[in-house]
């Protein structure tokens, strides 16, 4: 499988690792990276990140072993990817310089660099590097995700007003998950099989472009749609004020990064003296 | 008539539901009690969907109504009672799984019982209140997340790793495999017994709510809590700022900067309350809500003014 030839020298990218290791490595690499292989590890990551497996894929999200046993298994040698798994598990945890910026999702580091760092000779730490962009191309995948989810809620209401179950489930656990997959499976496939270079070329241009500002923009503009609709239907017009009590002491307090427990103690308070002080004493 | 268009009749021109409470009282209608194995059901589903559904706008709303279910249909016979039901869990929730979630499925479900009870025994005035239970659910599921995350992800979940993190270094499977299956049932049993204790405290709770005569001031002071609340977490979730500057003879003006010094978090309160008047306006119109919002901030952004 020689694919990546002509694409990665043609590719001039920004990341420095690239340039400096050239791209020899990466032809060596990705002539034992099948179609098979690549898709297979793609497909894993793709289900990670689609939640499918419930809390479970908190830790399969977060973690890089479980992806870094399933990249061993495709490529057929365990005992190394465990190693290296374990080394990018220490430099997630803080306890191994990483050199740079971390890859933003684990997994998706994981699954680029143990096969990188099987079929190469990279160290870990190079591998992961190499995962920087792709990890932060994946992470606007994740927000992606969220997005179009967004628009899947319009069926699920429709299940909820129709008291209809299985439409319930299909929008609320089958669509999502479709839309999961089809995001992340071409990204790691794509960076797998053609190598990163490619991927990395791509994140330069688009992080700079309007698409991932739009994406920003609307992903942290929605939330406040879910708030608006719980105001219309438990807010008590009255009470509407311990609403912008809560805002403003919490915008205002910001920097004190006071956490959300402690917030919780100050509304209970508000809702106590807000009952002492409404009620007519009867003694 | 079908069920479809049983519902209908109830349904109003927002497409909300306002069930008739008083078929409760038939007898086809009495609820079932809730075992200890419908509360193992509600939190394994609640488990499996947690962030499946993740949106920008109910956030994990989908997962907790699908947690929910079984328990929903088994309290509520009646069809428009049962999608009124499903319609008030599907609102704006976000939290942790198994300290905020499995908690607020057991608080949850102990009150839609006590609630579906009291409305078969024909004494709907006593009744534990819609709104009570949403108002619990807002004003817990923050401060319940912030414990969950900080042990869960933050502590629980690195012990494991950092203990059996040698055997992955000695080139192991186990270390990935075991590693995940102790978090995995670890956690998972706890979200459980989380699970049951919100049953029982919410059960004794809406026990003494009913039954005493303070059921409007703990009405009132949920609704304080839950709004108060709605409003911290407004702040975290909501992100509408500026990015528009320009410059006049040299000098640099950049909006963000003007508004933070006018009031800071104007913005995404501006577009928290623009929409709030919109459906106060007219009417709970969801989708056209959405769209209206969605294309406003791609076109502002578009502009880049956002």
């Amino acid at each position: 499988m020689n694919v990546l030839n002509s694409v990665s020298k043609s590719s001039g990218n920004s990341f420095p690792i690239f340039q400096e290791s050239g791209v020899e490595w990466i032809q060596e690499v990705y002539m034992e990276m099948t179609v098979t292989k690549a898709l297979l590890i793609a497909l894993w990551v793709a289900i990670a990140e689609s939640r499918i497996l419930g809390y479970a894929s908190l830790t399969l999200r977060f973690s890089p072993l479980m992806t870094g046993l399933v990249c061993g298994i495709v490529m057929g040698n365990v005992s190394q990817a465990m190693m290296i798994s374990a080394t990018i598990q220490l430099i997630y945890m803080g306890s191994v310089a990483a050199g740079g910026t971390l890859p933003s999702e684990p997994a998706i580091a994981t699954a680029i660099a143990v096969p990188v760092g099987l079929l190469g000779n990279l160290k870990p730490a190079e591998a992961v590097a190499i995962a920087v962009p792709i990890g932060l191309l994946g992470s606007y995948l994740y927000q992606l995700r969220f997005f179009f989810n967004t628009f899947v809620t319009k069926l699920m209401d429709e299940g909820a007003r129709e008291g209809n179950e299985k439409k319930l489930f299909f929008s609320i656990m089958v669509i999502p998950t479709i839309i999961s997959i089809l995001l992340f499976t071409p990204l790691i496939f794509v960076t797998l099989y053609f190598g990163a270079p490619i991927v990395a070329e791509l994140v330069t241009k688009l992080s700079s472009g309007l698409a991932f500002h739009v994406l920003n923009v609307v992903g942290g503009g929605l939330a406040a749609l879910g708030i608006a609709i719980i105001l219309h239907i438990i807010g008590k017009k009255q009470l509407l004020l311990f609403f912008f009590l809560g805002y403003f002491l919490s915008v205002s307090l910001k920097p004190l990064e006071i956490n959300t427990v402690t917030y919780a103690i100050f509304g209970a308070i508000a809702a106590g003296l807000y009952i002492v002080f409404t009620t007519k004493d009867n003694k | 008539m079908s069920e479809k268009e049983y519902i209908k009749r109830f349904t109003d021109s927002e497409g909300m539901i306002h069930a008739d409470e008083s078929v409760m009282q038939k007898k086809e209608n009495f609820p079932e009690k809730i075992t200890e194995k419908d509360l193992l059901v509600a939190y394994s589903r609640w488990w499996w969907a947690n962030e499946v559904p993740h949106t920008y706008d109910r956030m994990l709303a989908p997962s907790f109504l699908f947690g929910m279910i079984p328990i929903l249909k088994k309290l509520y016979k009646d069809p428009a009672m049962k999608a009124e039901s499903y319609q008030r869990h599907l609102l704006f929730f976000n939290t942790q799984c198994n300290w905020g979630g499995g908690t607020l499925t057991g608080i949850a479900a102990s009150l839609e019982e006590e609630r579906a009870k009291s409305l078969a025994k024909a004494e709907g005035k006593s009744a534990i209140d819609v709104k009570m239970i949403n108002n619990t659910k807002v004003g817990l599921m923050g401060p319940l997340a912030g414990i969950g995350d900080a042990i869960d992800s933050g502590t629980v979940q690195y012990i494991i790793i950092a203990i059996l993190l040698p055997l992955s270094q000695a080139g192991n499977p186990l270390g990935a495999l075991l590693t995940f299956l102790i978090f995995v049932s670890l956690t998972f049993a706890y979200g459980l017994a989380f699970t049951r204790l919100g049953y029982k405290l919410g059960r004794n709770a809406a026990k003494e709510i009913m039954t005493g005569t303070k059921m409007k001031q703990i009405m009132d002071s949920l609704g304080v809590l839950g709004l108060f609340m709605m409003g911290v977490l407004s702040s975290q979730y909501v992100k509408v700022s500026s990015s528009l500057k320009f410059s006049v003879q040299g000098k640099e003006f950049v909006i963000q900067q003007i508004l933070d010094k006018i009031l800071p978090g104007l913005l995404p309160l501006l577009t928290v309350m623009g929409l709030y008047f919109f459906f106060e306006k007219k009417g709970l119109k969801i989708t056209k809500g959405m769209f209206l919002l969605t294309a406003v901030l791609i076109i502002l952004a578009l502009l880049r003014i956002l």
